[in-house]
Order: C-alpha cells, then sequence, then structure tokens
C-alpha cells in the first residue's frame, strides 16, 4: 500500500497502478483520449498529463502521464495547475490544427477554451489522432487485422498491404471505440462493410434482425466456445424465450399451490 | 515484376520461429530481393506465427524496408544542412535528368533507384552520395556518370 496526495486529497492505491486508474477510482476526472478499460495504458494522447512532485524534490516538478506512471508513497500530485493547464491547451490546439474537421477535437479544444487554432491549420487534415484506441483493441480481441502503417507524419491505422484485411471479422470494434468516429463502415441489414471487406450478416431466426457477421459468429464459437447455433437468434429474441419459459415455470407453480 | 521465390523459405528458416527474428528475417529477404515482396510479408507472417498486420507495420516503420521494388543500385543522395550548402541540390538535378527519373524512383530497367536521404553523419566530406553501400565523398557534378558506371574512382 502506497499512500500519495492527489490535489490536496490523501489517498491510498496499491503499489504498481498507474496514477491514472487510482484518481479514476477517486473519481478525480483529467481528459483521457486514449485510454480504455480493455486495453493497456498507451500514452498517445498525452492529455491526462499532471503534475507531480515530492516534499524532497526541493521544489522540483515533473510533467508525467498519469495513465503511465505507477503510483509512489509520498507522490503530491496536482490535476489541474497552471502548467497542466496550459500543456493540455497546447496539445488541443495542435489537435485542432491537424484535425479542423473533426467536431469530437473541437468539443474537447472548446473544454479548455480553445475555438480557434494558433497554429497553421491542415485543411485536409482526417479525423485519425493516431490514438490506436483501434489497433489495441484489434490485438485484444485477437484478430490483430489492422494496425498503425509508417512513422512521423505519414503514419496512419491502415489494414496490410492496403488490403481489405484478412483477419478482420466485421465485428467493429474498431469502429465503436474510435474517439473522433473516424473509422467508418456500412450496413446494410444483410451485408456490412468495414476496411474495404464485404460481410455476410447473421439475421435472427425470429426477428429477422441482423446479429453479427457470419466471419465474427464462426470466430466466436470456435475460440470462446459457444455453440454455433446460439447466434441464430437474436438477445433480445433470447431474452424473451427466457422470459416466456420462467412465465410458464411461475404458472405450474401457481397450478401446483392451487390444487 | 517476377521473381524467384523459391529462396524465401530458406531465408527464413535460417531464424528462429520466433517473433524476435522478424526483423532479422526482413532485412535478409531485403538483401536478396532489394524489397519486400508482398509475397515475402504473407510467407513471414505466417512462418513467424505473426499477425500480417504486424509484419506489415513493422516493414513500413523502418526506411531501411522498401515496399516497392528497387533497383540493383541503390543511388543515395545526403541532402543534410553541410552536404546542401555544398551542392547536394545540383548532384540531385543531376543525377535526375542522366536517370531520366525522380528521385525516390526506379528506372523501368530495374537498374537504378534514385533517393534523397537527410543526413548520413559524414559531413567533413560533404557532399555525399551513397551508392549500395559504398560512400563517396566530395562529390562533383563531373562524378555522377563515374557513379553510376561503377562508382570507382569517384572520389
Amino acid at each position: 500500500m502506497v499512500r500519495l496526495t492527489i490535489n490536496g486529497r490523501v489517498v491510498q492505491a496499491e503499489k504498481g497502478e498507474m496514477l491514472l486508474v487510482v484518481m479514476n477510482r477517486e473519481k478525480i476526472s483529467v481528459p483521457a483520449i486514449c485510454n480504455h478499460g480493455a486495453v493497456e495504458a498507451f500514452g498517445a494522447c498525452r492529455l491526462c498529463t499532471v503534475e507531480i512532485t515530492k516534499n524532497d524534490w526541493n521544489g522540483w516538478k515533473n510533467y508525467v502521464t498519469s495513465c503511465l506512471y505507477p503510483v509512489e508513497d509520498g507522490l503530491i500530485v496536482s490535476t489541474h495547475s497552471e502548467t497542466v493547464i496550459n500543456l493540455r491547451k497546447t496539445l488541443l490546439d495542435l489537435h485542432l490544427a491537424r484535425h479542423p474537421h473533426s467536431e469530437h477535437v473541437r468539443q474537447w479544444a472548446m473544454e479548455y477554451g480553445i475555438t480557434q487554432t494558433s497554429f497553421e491549420e491542415i485543411p485536409d487534415g482526417d479525423d485519425c489522432i493516431l490514438c490506436a484506441l483501434c489497433t489495441r483493441i484489434c490485438d485484444r480481441m485477437g484478430f490483430a487485422a489492422i494496425s498503425t502503417v509508417g512513422r512521423g507524419h505519414g503514419k496512419e491505422v491502415a489494414p496490410p498491404l492496403n488490403e481489405p484485411p484478412p483477419d478482420c471479422t466485421g465485428c467493429l470494434a474498431c469502429a465503436q471505440c474510435c474517439p473522433t468516429e473516424f473509422i467508418t463502415f456500412s450496413d446494410s441489414g444483410t451485408s456490412r462493410e468495414i476496411w474495404g471487406k464485404q460481410f455476410e450478416m447473421i439475421t435472427c431466426k425470429e426477428c429477422s434482425k441482423p446479429i453479427l457477421t457470419k466471419d465474427f459468429a464462426e470466430t466466436l464459437s470456435k475460440t470462446r466456445n459457444i455453440p454455433a447455433d446460439y447466434f441464430e437468434v437474436c438477445d433480445e429474441c433470447h431474452r424473451k424465450a427466457t422470459a416466456l419459459t420462467m412465465g410458464k415455470i411461475s404458472q405450474w407453480q401457481r397450478e401446483d399451490t392451487a390444487s | 515484376m517476377n521473381h524467384d521465390f523459391s529462396k524465401l523459405p530458406d531465408i527464413i528458416e535460417k531464424h528462429p520461429k520466433s517473433p524476435q527474428s522478424l526483423i532479422a528475417v526482413l532485412q535478409d529477404i531485403q538483401k536478396e530481393y532489394h524489397y519486400l515482396p508482398c509475397e515475402a510479408l504473407k510467407l513471414t507472417a505466417e512462418a513467424l506465427d505473426l499477425p500480417l498486420s504486424k509484419v506489415f507495420s513493422v516493414s513500413t516503420f523502418y526506411n531501411a524496408f522498401s515496399l516497392d521494388p528497387r533497383g540493383e543500385k541503390v543511388i543515395r543522395i545526403c541532402t543534410g544542412t553541410t552536404c546542401h550548402i555544398r551542392g547536394a541540390k545540383q548532384i540531385e538535378h543531376q543525377l535526375e535528368t542522366q536517370l531520366n527519373i525522380k528521385s525516390g524512383e526506379t528506372t523501368e530497367d530495374m537498374k537504378f533507384t534514385l533517393e534523397v536521404v537527410n543526413c548520413v553523419g559524414a559531413c567533413a566530406m560533404a557532399p555525399v552520395v551513397i551508392v549500395n553501400d559504398e560512400y563517396f565523398g566530395s562529390v562533383k557534378l563531373t562524378d555522377t556518370r563515374k557513379l553510376l558506371k561503377g562508382g570507382n574512382n569517384a572520389n
């Protein structure tokens, strides 16, 4: 157990825990766009930067990304000091210059009072902030169908060889966790398209609503040991069937007690 | 581009079958073919039990790897500050005219690839041109033909 002070409050934490995890638990909020509970911290967005110091540091301060900083005994953290806020403002200012069309980036910047970037805007800048959440989630799902490609200013998220990714199952995890909704897909009921790959959808046997892609269902039943016929019916209809069974059982019980 | 890919399994087999071998395998493939063919990436991914996306990510990250076919001779012109001052741009233009390609491109007969690099750390002998792995310093405009021919006596 270690004891640290965050914004003047003494907090206890396990040794080795990351500062951001502790702050989340203590309901101390800092912006953390590239952070996601399902994957390891990555430190891409830098917005969770906080100011740290210790009593024996003689007034020296350090600025660290809290998502990647393991807590220590005697740490004194301030999440919204003037310097930290200025650091975040600069980051958001840069984001705004690079992704001028992203409504999300605009909103994050607005929260720190930035409505117009002070840097030169990239007029055709896309909405990808390169947080790599999509590729990390894809790894976590066990597919690793997409990855970051290239380096420096040419870096982007793309499927291998820029072809429809062979390992993609169309699960949409990447699109759903994308903080700027940059990853697009199209659903037409019976088919889905993402990363330039076409998928056939399984539709519910009962209500004919599309459930998930055939590829994803096959992978799930193989790797997670789920019976293949589980995906023939959607969750809602599964629940309806369960409710019906439960209703019948309680009716029998009532009849039993009555007779 | 038709390549003989029969050597690929041998190249891959020379290395331990683990993800750590990835860069070493890619380097050997690059040495053999002067670039990384798509087939090679797929085979490597399969052999090392890595997702294709990871292999692609690594091969696009390092400048030492090229995904486009390159010529037998890769000519790199240093355009670092010192080389720039001492006429790297003119040498680049001259080579571009002589080979009839732009820098970054490869001649149609697959003999030459022209590239510019930022600094090779040999500023004392600027301007520097590197032909494959051989360094030539104090290159003059009159030297470029010799560089293309065999690179001999360019100093």
